[in-house]
């Protein structure tokens, strides 16, 4: 007997409102459909009313986790449509804005990667080693999450030289830390027997499905925009793609740890080659009519923004594509023949994070073939209700232990 | 293979399907094509140039027509496709038989704009509610948002 079943929308250890329903052939999805939507909040629309200095902190509040990546996007867009060339410094402090941002990403997935797998531990480490980070951050911008950095033409605040020097300290830490996890996730035989083989996405599905960033790395493709297409200063850097051809969640985690590894490079590389001189430069207001397509690889992978300008102070469209998007596909071609229990793992493997939901159930009578939502109260109410009417004296139920 | 070269290529293998050809700024080039050369044009740059992701589809209003760009990249280049279509009859084709990942952008012009994906494999709605009015599209440029009149329960 087929079982549908509805995830989310809402949920409290949701990152995002995402529903998905699933058809189910006992344990085994068989098959999976995405309904979005739930947080949209019109941003595309409320973009061409703003001035181009306001949308920078529009873009930010796109996304929480990685707030820089889209005002880098917008911004280094917007540079090229107003043929600015940004202070040199600007640009070293913005990507190592960008890498700290991709380490305390990477390291909150590893943890909700633990905890999802059902090692509690490991999320208490990385969380704990996620603090140095955000404590980082707070002291550069003055902000935890939103960190307000960019600006037309470099970023809004320096760094200074007791700045650099903490921050290199607190990066032989980590370093030995994510060694650590490294070691871990290839050697903890509980941890990889978790996560092996499940969320299979092949080689031919990643490229066809228009997969991107860790997802697609860990299915055997070195595609990564810092690479592919160069922005800020990452074609002055030397650096590693991190691939895994497991093509599971394993894979995945051991990609974004590898990254951690090699952003912590990037960003000894830029502390230690920071260039004297301005961090910003003067910006015009108008932009001329022209049209840019600006790629940036966020921690999720490719996002992009395509920016339209009219010869005003407001851009003429603005059209944004967060990595997340472009995962979905991928993750309905994941789920299919999975087995049930390994839902929040593999959307969490995406990085969108989504627990196993409780909240809301539709129950599909086979026979009658009706079907109504519940919500978790009432499943539990309906419980009780039935445990109360069952007579324990009457039924002999031998105690199994 | 450099964007100039790629140019080259296109211009003298596929010119009957580009009505035009630039590159416009290092790593960008910009096609131009008919609605109906879009699929055939797409898979020949997939065949020849592995340009088979589609970073995302954009939608731009002109006004008398609506323009619908197809952002494709491969390891080094970026190529946008465009194709227009007028606004008293928008329709355009699915790209999903090339590209099945383009199906959630297709959905979402659908959506945003109101154009019709002809041969679309999976037409519902995407990001608008349920009880969203019909013939009302966003992101058009004549659509408005009025906020409507807040009237406070037993107020005066």
């Amino acid at each position: 007997m087929e079982y549908k079943v509805s995830l989310g929308p809402q949920h409290p250890a949701l990152h995002e409102a995402v529903s998905l329903r699933m058809t189910l052939d006992g344990e085994v999805i068989r098959d999976a459909d995405l309904k979005l939507g739930y947080s949209h909040r019109g941003i595309e629309k409320l973009a061409e009313e703003r001035s181009y200095i306001q949308n920078i902190y529009l873009t930010e509040r796109i996304c929480g986790i990685c707030s820089h990546s889209h005002t880098t996007c917008f911004t280094q867009g917007v540079e090229q449509l107003m043929e600015l060339v940004p202070a040199r410094r600007g640009l070293y402090i913005r990507t190592i804005i960008a890498e700290l941002e991709r380490v305390h990403s990477h390291l909150l997935w590893l943890g909700v990667a633990g905890q999802e797998a059902g090692f509690e531990s490991f999320f208490m480490y990385t969380w704990r080693d996620r603090e140095v980070i955000m404590d980082i951050l707070e002291w550069i911008s003055g902000n935890r999450v939103h960190y307000a950095m960019n600006i037309f033409g470099g970023v809004r605040r320096d760094i200074d030289e007791l700045q650099r020097k903490k921050i290199l300290d607190s990066l032989e830490l980590l370093k030995k830390r994510t060694d650590y996890y490294l070691n871990l996730a290839a050697s903890e035989p509980t941890f990889v027997g978790r996560l092996a083989g499940v969320g299979k996405l092949s080689r031919e599905d990643a490229i066809a499905l228009c997969a991107v960033g860790p997802t697609l790395r860990a299915s055997g493709i070195a595609s990564d925009v810092r690479r592919d297409d160069p922005y800020a200063v990452y074609s002055e850097m030397p650096f590693e793609v991190a691939t895994a051809d497991s093509c599971d969640v394993l894979g995945r985690a051991v990609v974004r740890i590898k990254e951690l590894i090699s952003s912590y490079a990037m960003l000894e590389f830029l502390l230690k080659n920071l260039p004297e001189g301005p961090f910003k430069v003067k910006a015009p207001r108008k932009v001329k009519p022209n049209e840019v397509y600006s790629r940036y690889e966020a921690p999720r992978g490719e996002n992009v923004h395509y920016i339209k300008s009219n010869g005003s102070d407001k851009p003429e469209r603005l059209k944004v594509r967060a990595p997340t998007l472009a995962n979905y596909a991928a993750t309905i071609a994941m789920l299919k023949n999975g087995f049930i229990a390994d839902i929040p793992l593999i959307f969490a493997a995406i990085d969108p994070c989504i627990c196993c939901a409780e909240r809301l159930v539709q129950l599909d009578d086979g026979r009658r073939g009706d079907s109504r939502v519940l919500s978790f109260s009432q499943l539990r109410a309906m419980a009780n209700e039935r445990a109360k009417k069952i007579d324990f004296k009457k039924r002999k139920i031998a105690w199994p232990f | 293979m450099n964007p100039e070269a790629m140019l080259e290529k296109i211009a003298a293998e596929a010119g009957d399907k580009v009505l035009e050809a630039t590159l416009s700024v290092p790593r960008r080039i910009q096609l131009k094509t008919q609605p109906s050369q879009l699929n055939p044009l797409l898979a020949y740059l997939k065949e020849a140039f592995g340009l088979a992701h589609l970073g995302t589809i954009s939608g731009v209003d002109l006004g008398e027509n609506f323009e619908v760009i197809y952002h494709l990249s491969n390891a080094d280049t970026t190529v946008n496709v465009r194709i227009l279509t007028p606004r008293r009859d928008p329709r355009i084709p699915s790209v999903c038989g090339v590209i099945p990942g383009a199906i959630l952008y297709e959905r979402e012009l659908q959506d945003m704009f109101g154009l019709v994906v002809e041969d679309i494999p999976d037409g519902r709605r995407l990001l608008l509610c349920d009880d969203w009015p019909e013939g009302q599209y966003p992101l058009r440029k004549d659509w408005k948002f009025e906020r409507p009149a807040e009237i406070i329960p037993g107020g005066k």
